[in-house]
């Protein structure tokens, strides 16, 4: 008992210095605030309009996504140099981890397939999960989108699952109190609430969507996703002109596979987007077609939608590349090369949707490197040709 | 063998070169390739500067070799010098042309001692001002059958051109006292050191070595050197390395395979630039180029006009040829870029044709068609 | 005395040889007869008593090669008394730490000095004694003749250039300030009388070492008004030597040009930086400070000295180059207008090295500092 107090003091600490933080302007924090370090922004690596990016290819079919990636890229003339990191997922030493991280701070922007964490011991957090909270990448961006050509059980869906990135049951804060029972931390904070609401409705805005559905338990876990709930509430009333409901996660899901349609743009606290992402994904085509987005205030992550890593079958060239190929599309889209991510994504769709190239977790029986194939050859057939 | 002794970050590469670790299209490759050079809505424009001096012949000569190769670059031509304002195009129309194709190529500008307006920017600052083009790049490596003192000299040096000693604040306080303000800025520096790492980390390069002299200029070149060192710290896998410049100007000439990456402020830049090339055959073969962090323009690496050679079809056309050979690989006109670089190189290896800089005796048209003849065109 | 005498008489026979020659309609070089005639050689001879001349002997290998100096200029009979100073840094009266009086007192006195390396403690509080020694003799130019040696081998074999550097203002004026939080504006200060200084004492120099060419190193085209200002101190000083074939070069140009063909240049005058790195880059040429001499010409005296590090690594073990220090002892010889004495110290060094008998570690032979100075003396003693 008494360590649960403990816990839930120091939360609040937590809670008070980062409100102590959103509340003050940088100016105040360069100046009042001697223990914060003064934040020098890394300059970015864009160099004669060629821009600098970290790869992870992560483990499983990974390595085989990023080198379809590079040659899709290569063809389409897409001005990124990337940086390539392995990471070992055996290694309890996080030196190439650390790297990474040092990379995506200078680079500003990297491209990630899943990491993966083998160590069982409890003192290794998850990367991908740490490298979320290294750089502060509090919210995640899934676009789910259905492709036209590829077979699903829902036909035009598209929806926005924008989720709380860093902090909620994912706070890797667990321990056994007394044997046999086992306590785990969910935090919500309502700087990182409102951090996400304020983004949601601002894409909101500036995308022109029309609804934002928050997806809480509040009715059960009152105090923590009630905070959640109220700060979306909160700002909802800041934007009068986008229409604000909330649903509990479990209906939620019953809603999602019955009407999918009557959702547009939804944010929730971290868990749920892991369900509620996993379960469009499966509506409109399963692990291998969405990618997603990772923000922060400095960094940008992208990577497939669904974080899985494949490994049952790596190197069997059945991979399906489009998930990565949409994040690469994304990357250049956020580094400001729209021709080319165009480029990219037309010839993606003419893959799909008129020659009908499907991999087999798309029902379809071509190869990955058949997509690939396919994909470069739209690109060198199409009308423009960026540099 | 970098490879081997840097195994965990793997390669960074470019994207464009790239060869796949598994080559899943190993067999049509060559196709695409020449789908790549086929296709006729390809065309890249590209600024072209030919500045004064032998800029011109040298522009000529590229412009044949690439007439020769069928190159699909158009190119924006614009007069501008300085030492000729009259028939100079504006600097406005000019910095719009470069920042709109994003690529330019240009010969070098005449700076005179004195301006007839009085200013004391010169042009060249003026349109690295406008376009932001803050870092020089100046690749300097030994080439096959050029011969010189030193050889296998493989040196990149980066060089911030925009502040430093080049302010332009220059005030005559008294009489016969002038006072030059040379500004150094932590942003900029920041910004340098930071390109230089970052060009390390991108063409697989091991050392950075910044050079200085915060020993006697303790607040300025200090300012630069602890910008750098803290930079340093985000590479952990490149090695860092300071040096005062009059100790580095000593060992370029004496041991000049040490170094790696440079980086330096604007004139020990200039300085540490010009003693590379000669090192290696003198402004004819050295190329650069300018970056900032839209645009590259591509030039010559030493900044000589020859203008004594003007008219006399005497100057080596190599470093332009060069320059213009790095400008296809940034538009991603690879296959052009290798066929240019190669025929450049073979002609230099062979030996039999060269210009009067490097020891021969022929002319710089009969370098340009020695080029042209030797270009590996694809068979149609 | 006696072979004091014999250089004298060298020098009268050289005169004669030279008058004769002079009258000679045939020959060209009337341009360096001139020159001697204009500045009579061995003015400063009257008096046939030794000069004093202070010694800074320097730190870590200075005691040793200082030695090495003084034994070979007591085989060539130099009449020359040294006067040995000390210039540890003491407490002055107003607190600092700094040269003692005494020092500065012996070279004011003497007019010229010869030093070895000075270490400059690490710390705070201690300005660089070699930057003290300069401001208390106001040591406006510093001089550096690079040339190939016969004998060690580097790539370049034409190099016979002087490089004469402004030494009190341009950029090590050392006005620097933060103006805000990242932003440092350091100034480069030129003034018409240092340049015009510089200038005069560069078409001395070429005069007197019988040098065909000036060139003044400057970057106009860029710092218009300050460098601009140094170069127009060139011309004017050009104009009134017109024996002196004077041109002017971007400091680029001349870096380019000097790493492909030393032999295009002979003179060289340029402000303090450029001078800076120039003259490092020439004695890379040549082999490295080890090799190269030099001098600071001021107006209350002259210094002469070896640039070199103080080497504490090999101090005290017989095993450090004394042919800095030494070649700088012939510059000061011929400062002096002791230049029979100068000649024959010089060739005894350049003959040594070349015969590559006892060579330093440093040149790549194993002699010991000791008998490389004995060969000298005895090669000195052969010839007189």
């Amino acid at each position: 008992m008494a360590l649960r107090i403990v816990h839930r003091n120091s939360l609040k600490c937590v809670c008070n210095v980062a409100r102590a933080q959103s509340t003050m302007s940088a100016f105040e924090i360069q100046h009042k605030t001697p223990l914060i370090k003064k934040q020098h922004p890394i300059p970015v690596a864009m160099y004669g309009g060629r821009n600098a990016v970290t790869m992870l290819p992560g483990g499983g079919i990974g390595p085989e996504l990023m080198d379809y990636v590079r040659e899709v890229f290569k063809y389409a003339g897409a001005p990124v140099d990337f940086e390539v990191i392995d990471i070992d997922p055996h290694s309890e030493e996080s030196t190439a981890f650390d790297y990474a991280i040092t990379s995506i701070k200078r680079n500003g922007v990297a491209i990630k397939g899943n990491i993966e964490t083998k160590s069982e011991s409890a003192g290794v957090l998850s990367r991908n999960v740490a490298l979320r909270n290294e750089l502060d990448l509090f919210v995640n961006i899934l676009h789910c989108k259905s492709f036209p050509g590829i077979p699903a059980r829902q036909k035009d869906i598209d929806i926005l699952i924008i989720r709380q990135n860093t902090e909620g049951e994912y706070a890797m804060l667990e321990h056994e109190s007394v044997n046999g029972v086992v306590e785990s931390m969910k935090v919500v904070t309502e700087s990182n609430s409102n951090r996400v609401a304020r983004y949601a409705f601002e894409f909101a805005k500036r995308t022109g969507r029309k609804k934002i559905t928050t997806i809480h338990k509040a009715n059960i876990m009152k105090l923590s996703d009630g905070l959640f709930l109220e700060t979306s509430r909160k700002i909802a009333k800041e934007y009068p002109e986008i229409e604000h409901n909330d649903m509990i996660i479990d209906n939620c899901c019953m809603q999602l596979v019955s009407k999918p349609h009557q959702f547009d743009v939804m944010i929730m606290t971290n868990l749920y987007g892991s369900i509620v992402s996993n379960v469009l994904c499966g509506l409109i085509g399963g692990a291998g077609i969405l990618s997603g987005r990772n923000y922060g205030d400095h960094y940008a992550l992208f990577e497939p939608g669904t974080r899985n890593t494949g490994t049952a079958i790596a190197g069997k060239n059945i991979a399906n590349p489009l998930a990565m190929l949409n994040a690469s599309v994304d990357m250049l889209n956020h580094l400001g090369h729209k021709q080319h991510a165009s480029l990219i994504m037309n010839a993606m769709m003419k893959t799909i949707a008129e020659d009908r190239l499907l991999t087999p977790d798309l029902g379809g029986s071509a190869s990955s490197t058949d997509v690939v194939q396919k994909v470069i050859d739209h690109i060198l057939q199409a009308d423009i040709r960026p540099w | 063998m970098s490879v081997l002794t840097r195994n965990i970050p793997r390669i960074c590469v470019q994207a464009s070169q790239t060869v796949a670790a598994r080559s899943i299209h190993s067999s049509t490759n060559t196709n695409r390739a020449a789908a790549l050079a086929e296709r006729p809505d390809t065309r890249v424009t590209a600024t072209l500067i030919p500045g004064d001096g032998v800029g011109p012949e040298l522009v000529y000569s590229v412009q044949e070799v690439f007439k020769a190769a069928g190159v699909p670059v158009d190119w924006e031509s614009y007069f501008f010098s300085e030492v000729n304002p009259t028939l100079s195009a504006p600097l406005d129309d000019v910095a719009h042309s470069i920042s709109k194709n994003r690529v330019a190529l240009k010969g070098i500008l005449a700076t005179p001692d004195y301006s007839h307006t009085g200013e004391l920017q010169t042009l060249n600052m003026k349109l690295r001002n406008a376009l932001d083009l803050y870092a020089n790049v100046v690749h300097v490596k030994s080439l096959p059958g050029i011969k010189c003192r030193h050889s296998n000299i493989d040196c990149v040096i980066i060089r911030e051109q925009t502040e430093g000693e080049y302010s332009a604040l220059e005030h005559e306080s008294v009489r016969g006292v002038v006072e030059c303000l040379k500004i150094v800025t932590a942003k900029k520096s920041q910004r340098i050191a930071k390109f230089a790492f970052d060009y390390a980390i991108k063409n697989n390069r091991k050392k950075v070595t910044a050079v200085h002299k915060a020993n006697i200029m303790k607040l300025g070149d200090g300012l630069f050197l602890r910008s750098c060192e803290e930079m340093a710290k985000l590479y952990p896998n490149i090695e860092f390395e300071k040096m005062i410049v009059d100790n580095c100007t000593m060992q370029m000439v004496s041991n000049p395979q040490q170094f790696d990456v440079m980086v330096t402020p604007n004139l020990y830049g200039n300085i540490v630039d010009n003693i590379a090339s000669g090192l290696v055959g003198g402004a004819g073969v050295v190329s650069g180029s300018s970056y900032s962090a839209e645009c590259v323009v591509f030039e010559p690496g030493a900044r000589h006009t020859f203008s004594e050679a003007v008219g006399k079809n005497v100057a080596n056309p190599t470093a332009m040829l060069l320059c213009s050979s790095k400008l296809l690989r940034h538009v991603n006109l690879n296959s052009y870029s290798e066929m240019i670089r190669n025929a450049v190189e073979k002609v230099l290896k062979d030996g039999k044709i060269k210009t009067k800089d490097i020891g021969g005796q022929n002319s710089t048209q009969e370098f340009t068609y020695a080029v042209i003849s030797n270009l590996d065109l694809p068979k149609a | 005395m006696s072979s004091f005498f014999k250089g004298k008489a060298l020098r009268d026979v050289l005169n004669t040889f030279l008058k004769i020659f002079g009258n000679n309609p045939e020959t060209n070089s009337s341009q360096s007869i001139k020159i001697v005639a204009s500045k009579p050689l061995g003015t400063r001879l009257y008096s046939g008593e030794a000069k004093k001349c202070t010694l800074i002997p320097g730190d870590g290998i200075g005691p040793e090669i200082s030695a090495a100096v003084q034994k070979i200029f007591a085989a060539a009979n130099v009449p020359i008394e040294w006067e040995s100073v000390d210039v540890t840094p003491v407490r002055g009266p107003d607190g600092k730490f700094g040269i003692p009086q005494a020092a500065i007192d012996s070279v004011n006195r003497n007019k010229i000095g010869l030093k070895g390396p000075l270490m400059t403690p690490v710390g705070k509080g201690h300005r660089s004694l070699n930057l003290a020694l300069r401001k208390e003799f106001n040591l406006y130019a510093n001089v550096r003749p690079c040339r190939s040696l016969e004998g060690y081998k580097t790539l370049y074999d034409d190099v016979d250039v002087v490089t004469i550097r402004e030494n009190t203002e341009g950029e090590y004026s050392g006005i620097e300030h933060e103006i805000v939080d990242g932003v440092v504006q350091s100034i480069k200060l030129i003034t018409e009388e240092a340049s015009m200084r510089v200038a005069e004492f560069a078409f001395q120099y070429a005069i007197e070492n019988k040098r065909k060419k000036v060139t003044a190193v400057h970057k106009a085209n860029i710092m218009r008004m300050s460098d601009g200002l140094f170069l127009r101190c060139c011309r004017e000083m050009a104009k009134k030597y017109p024996d002196v074939k004077f041109e002017e070069k971007y400091l680029d140009t001349v870096c380019l040009n000097m790493v492909q063909d030393p032999s295009l240049y002979d003179v060289l005058v340029m402000p303090n930086l450029y001078g800076d790195i120039l003259s490092d880059m020439c004695a890379g040429l040549v082999g490295g400070l080890g090799l190269t001499p030099s001098g600071n010409i001021g107006l209350n005296g002259a210094l002469f000295e070896s640039v070199h590090g103080t080497a504490p690594d090999i101090a005290g073990q017989d095993k450090a180059n004394p042919t800095a220090l030494l070649l700088s002892a012939v510059m000061m010889l011929r400062h002096m207008q002791l230049n029979s004495y100068a000649d024959v110290i010089e060739r005894s060094c350049f003959e040594t090295i070349k015969e590559a008998k006892y060579l330093t570690g440093d040149l790549g032979g194993k002699a010991k500092c000791s008998e490389f100075t004995n060969e000298i003396c005895d090669k000195i003693s052969r010839t007189s």
